[in-house]
Order: C-alpha cells, then sequence, then structure tokens
C-alpha cells in the first residue's frame, strides 16, 4: 500500500490574539502541526506495516516540512507556495492535484481537524473517493482497510476499498517529540518542492469583508473573601433555578 | 438569480443547519439519510421538499456520498449546507467538489449581498466572526446552536433508492459505561488545580452538598488516575447537558468545553483571573479552591 499522511505546519490559531474589533493578530502564534495530525500518522503507519507498504508525507504552505521526516515517514512533498486559504474546498484541491503528483496512491489519511472540518472531506470529494472521517484508528489486516470510529456511547469497525480518504480525530494529544538524532536524519531524507504552477491549480478564494467580536454575554465574576463570593455565586445560581 | 439551498441531515441536530437557509428566502430542499422518523421530523418543519434516503442494513451513510453528490450537483443549488456529523460533512465535501463550489466551516449565518453570498464563520476558535463574500455556489459547515423550529404543514417525502459504494459496518459495540453523568441535572468536575489525590475529598464533598455527579478534565482521569477513565469531559469524554456544570480548577481548553457545549449554567471556580474557562463561563469565582469550596459548602447548608 502507498499511503499519503497530510499533515500542516501553520500557525497554531490556539496562540492567535482577537484585537476588540474582532481582528486576528497572529504575531506570538507559534509554528505547529494540526492536533489532529500525529493520530493521522499513526494511521497511516499502521496501514504501511500491515501491507509492507510505505508513507509519503505531504504538506502545503511555506512552513518546514520536517514534521513527517522526523516522525520517521521516509519522504515528503511540500507545495510551498499554497497561500493559506479561507476556502477549504480549494486548500483541498491542491492537495488532491499533489497526491496526484505522487501518483498511484491507495490512502490518504488526513487530520480530521475542528477548526478546518472541511478539508478532509473535500479532499475525498475533489479525488472522487470513498471517504470516512471522525476516525479514531486505522489498520489494514489481511488485505482490508479498517477503521474504528466512536461516539458517544458506541464504538463502530467499518470496512472500506481503496482508494480512500481517511479523516482522523486525535483523543488526545499523542505527539512524540523526536530527539536530536531523528531530527539530524529528517534532513538527509529527500523532500520534493512543487509549486502550484507544477501542479496546475491556482486556487481561488473568498473575499474576506471584515471580522466582529461574536456577540456574547459576559461572564459574571465574583471576587473578593470566598465567603461572600460563595454567597453570590450560590444566590445567582439559585435564581437561574439550577440549584 | 440562482437563490436555492439544499440541507444535508443525517443525524439529531438539524435545526440550526435549517433555520440558517430560511432567511435567504430561496426554494429549500432537504436530503435525510437515516430513518424514516428523521425523515418525518424534517417534514415536519414544512420548509419545502425532503428527500430520504435509508441506508441498508451495515451500510454507513457515507456510503451513498457520490450518488448524493451527483442528485445535489445534478440540481446545482446555489448554497449547500451540512451539519458537523461527519457523514453529512462526507456528502457535503463530495458534492461540493462536484458544484465547484466555496466550502467555508464553522458557518454561523448566510446573506445576500446582491448576487453575492455573504458568509459569516467562526475563526480563531470562535473568538472572532469573520465574513466572507463569495459569487460562486457555497458549501457551508454549520457550527451554530440549534433552533426550536414551528411546525408547519408537512412537506411530501421523497424516497431515493441508491446503491452504496464499498462501505460497510463490521461491528458495533457500546462503550460507555454507566456513570450517571449522562441524565445528571447537575455536575462538578474537578482538574489539575486540584493538587493531590487525597484533595479529591474535598470536590466529592461539594458534589455531595450540590447533589451532582463527580467529572474531572481528561488528564485528571487519564494522566493521574484520580478519577475513572469514564468520568472525564470533553472532546473524546463525555458529553454532558446539565442544568449546571460546575468547574474547579479547570482551565477551559477548547477541547473541554466541547463536552459542556449542552450545558444550561456553567460556572467556575479558578484562582486565575484570566483563565481561558472565564470566557465561556456563565458565572464564576475567582479563588483558591481550597478556600472556596468549604465557602459554598457551607453557603449550600446555610
Ligand atoms: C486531541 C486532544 C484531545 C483532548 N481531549 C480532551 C478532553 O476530552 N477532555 C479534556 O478535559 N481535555 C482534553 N484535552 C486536553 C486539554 O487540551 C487540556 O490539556 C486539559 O483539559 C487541561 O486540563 P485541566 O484544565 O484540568 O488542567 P490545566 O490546564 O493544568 O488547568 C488547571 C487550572 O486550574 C487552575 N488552578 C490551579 N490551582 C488552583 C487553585 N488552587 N484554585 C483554583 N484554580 C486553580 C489554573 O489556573 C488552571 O486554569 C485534549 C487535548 C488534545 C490535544
Ligand atoms: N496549509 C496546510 N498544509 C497542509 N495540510 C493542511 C493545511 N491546511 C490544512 N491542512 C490539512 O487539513 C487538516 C485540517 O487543517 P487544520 O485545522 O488547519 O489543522 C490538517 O490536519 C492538515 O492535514
Amino acid at each position: 500500500m502507498k499511503a499519503v499522511v497530510v499533515y500542516k505546519w501553520a500557525r497554531n490559531a490556539a496562540d492567535a490574539i482577537v484585537r476588540t474589533d474582532g481582528s486576528i493578530d497572529w504575531r506570538n502564534a507559534r509554528m505547529a502541526a494540526g492536533e489532529d495530525d500525529p493520530a493521522a500518522l499513526a494511521a497511516a503507519k499502521q496501514i504501511a506495516a500491515d501491507t509492507d507498504g510505505t508513507v509519503i508525507g505531504l504538506t502545503i504552505g511555506d512552513g518546514d516540512a520536517s514534521w513527517a521526516l522526523a516522525r520517521g515517514v521516509e519522504q515528503a512533498v511540500c507545495v510551498a507556495d499554497a497561500p493559506n486559504l479561507a476556502d477549504n474546498g480549494a486548500t483541498a484541491a491542491v492537495l488532491a492535484a499533489a497526491v496526484r503528483y505522487i501518483g498511484d496512491v491507495d490512502v490518504v489519511v488526513i487530520g480530521d481537524s475542528k477548526q478546518e472540518p472541511g478539508v478532509a472531506v473535500a479532499l475525498a470529494g475533489e479525488l472522487g473517493w470513498p471517504a470516512l472521517v471522525g476516525l479514531h484508528s486505522a489498520s489494514m489486516p489481511a488485505g482490508q482497510l479498517q477503521a474504528v470510529r466512536r461516539t458517544v456511547g458506541e464504538q463502530q469497525t467499518l470496512s472500506l476499498s481503496t482508494p480512500a480518504v481517511l479523516g482522523m480525530s486525535a483523543e488526545s494529544d499523542a505527539d512524540q517529540v523526536p530527539g536530536m538524532k531523528e531530527l539530524l536524519a529528517a534532513r538527509k531524507r529527500p523532500l520534493t518542492k512543487v509549486t502550484l504552477s507544477d501542479l496546475g491549480t491556482p486556487p481561488v478564494d473568498l473575499v474576506s469583508v471584515g471580522c466582529r467580536k461574536p456577540d456574547s454575554t459576559p461572564s459574571r465574576l465574583f471576587q473578593g473573601e470566598p465567603a461572600q463570593a460563595a454567597a453570590q455565586l450560590v444566590a445567582a445560581l439559585r435564581a437561574e433555578g439550577v440549584l | 438569480m440562482n437563490t436555492a439551498s439544499w440541507v444535508l441531515i443525517a443525524s439529531e441536530a438539524w435545526s440550526g443547519a435549517l433555520a440558517m437557509v430560511q432567511p435567504l428566502g430561496g426554494a429549500v430542499t432537504a436530503v435525510v439519510v437515516g430513518p424514516r422518523e428523521l425523515a418525518d421530523e424534517v417534514t415536519a418543519s414544512g420548509s419545502g421538499d425532503v428527500l430520504w434516503l435509508e441506508p441498508a442494513d451495515g451500510v454507513p451513510a457515507e456510503a451513498y456520498a457520490g450518488t448524493l453528490a451527483a442528485i445535489v450537483a445534478a440540481a446545482a443549488p446555489r448554497v449547500l449546507v451540512s451539519t458537523y456529523d461527519p457523514a453529512c460533512r462526507v456528502v457535503l465535501g463530495a458534492a461540493s467538489a462536484q458544484l465547484h463550489a466555496r466550502l467555508v466551516p464553522n458557518v454561523v449565518g448566510l446573506a445576500w449581498a446582491g448576487d453575492n453570498v455573504l458568509v459569516q464563520r467562526a475563526a480563531v476558535g470562535g473568538a472572532t466572526i469573520e465574513t466572507l463574500s463569495t459569487d460562486g455556489p457555497v458549501a457551508a459547515i454549520y457550527a451554530g446552536d440549534e433552533v426550536s423550529l414551528p411546525a408547519r404543514a408537512p412537506a411530501p417525502v421523497r424516497r431515493l433508492d441508491l446503491a452504496p459504494a464499498e462501505i460497510r459496518i463490521l461491528a458495533s459495540e457500546p462503550v460507555a459505561v454507566a456513570t450517571g453523568l449522562d441524565d445528571a441535572e447537575r455536575v462538578v468536575s474537578f482538574g489539575r488545580g486540584v493538587r493531590a489525590k487525597d484533595d479529591v475529598a474535598l470536590v466529592r464533598g461539594l458534589a455531595e452538598a450540590l447533589d451532582a455527579e463527580l467529572a474531572c478534565s481528561m488528564p485528571i482521569a487519564d494522566d493521574l488516575g484520580w478519577l475513572e477513565k469514564s468520568r472525564y469531559v470533553g472532546r473524546s469524554g463525555n458529553h454532558i447537558t446539565p442544568a449546571l456544570y460546575m468547574a474547579v480548577g479547570i482551565a477551559g481548553a477548547p477541547q473541554h468545553m466541547e463536552g459542556v457545549r449542552g450545558a444550561k449554567v456553567v460556572a467556575a471556580i479558578n484562582s486565575d483571573p484570566d483563565a481561558r474557562i472565564f470566557q465561556t463561563a456563565d458565572y464564576g469565582i475567582v479563588g483558591d479552591l481550597y478556600e472556596v469550596i468549604p465557602a459554598l459548602i457551607a453557603e449550600v447548608h446555610k
């Protein structure tokens, strides 16, 4: 099996600061992989191990492509000039073109992120492949692609034919931070840089016409002496009818 | 101008997505993948045509994504909306690619600006709402709340009969162990603000005083083992809907808060006035839980 693991190396939205006018200040945001990318990598590796296959890393944007290479992926492809797009479909179209460029891919494994929940499904749509998302693990025992997902109260095991797209959802922070040895090895592993013009996919995007803060009622905070704060909170909760 | 909207529904939460397209004023078509009862509920909202597909035994809704996408693409709606539900999203992705639509996640509102569609989406974890504009078709993943729709004269249901792709459910097992959290009226939950295992008794005392179930954040169960794993709340844990969720020494990470989106009132006790949980909690006490909990217990017993 030839598995592609799609990962991201971009500014972490959790570190972004929203200004009072709703605009976003990205200056303090660190570069990070997607939160679900370690789960995607684990699934891709499992599928490769079960089938004596290979894993190829794929990332877009101008970030550092070595995240997967330092975590045991032998080779990676990076679409270096792809911009950050609001349209998940446009991001997916770039990724789909790169998957076609890699060629003969059996399965694409990608983080099914909460922030960008359209990328994995649009990628499947662009490729015309069947897909499952919100998955927690995947494997390929006895030549059959299988995936597991847990919803509230139920665990499902599903099978699907290849080629397919699997969207993985992390259940905890399972990233294995690589050591110096792995980081050095990553530098020697082949990284192919391609451009949008190589892929022939100039992305079109929506136009941003502004940001605003959501209308939310601020929380009522009680400070000061514990006894007094406790009395205020209990009174408020009784008034709400929840105590 | 094409003002038609299609809404994809494959699970219980659909009213908000449907309500979002109604103000656009165009014809609305709902596609329901699931049991007949779900189609009937949608029909009772009377908001337009309902196409209904019942997956065969052992076949997940995703197996119909390709054929459903072709039906949506043939109708070429200007707006296509799905819920966050994984199966719905897979159908949306397939249809969006065929429609050459702009696919926007975390959408909370839609409007017209001349011939353009204005799409409001939550960004940076909901801290800001960005408005995007496009002159093309839009595929939106709805991220707002559920609403109650007025009952109207039911629309007719048209049944679809489609062949599935090769995706099958091999096994389905129940996982949850009964904790009482599911239908608890009140839940007291604690996080790493609690310093030692012995101090769990203090929080348990508060839960007893409030007649509440006890829960925790993921690290308390997963890393520290101070409470059973079946009792942590969040994305990968319990999703609960109590009237009161009282979070003690919990930072309020988005993964944690996903589990209490359905709570009526959230109250937080945290010593850090800038703790993230105070951004979403309804009420809070800024203070040391070791002082606040005894005070709360005393107050409740007064
Ligand atoms: C993919 C993924 C999935 C995850 N899923 C979940 C999930 O389902 N559920 C979940 O809970 N987490 C989940 N997490 C982890 C989550 O990101 C947070 O790390 C976790 O919720 C933090 O737990 P905490 O609030 O108990 O601890 P901390 O972040 O350490 O916060 C402790 C809080 O206690 C306060 N505090 C300290 N001392 C006191 C005191 N004396 N009095 C009052 N307050 C005090 C501090 O100010 C702080 O705000 C997930 C993470 C990832 C990456
Ligand atoms: N710029 C990008 N480069 C590569 N992959 C991306 C990019 N943006 C999104 N993705 C993929 O889409 C998934 C969801 O994106 P995100 O929410 O931004 O983490 C990620 O797990 C990535 O695998």
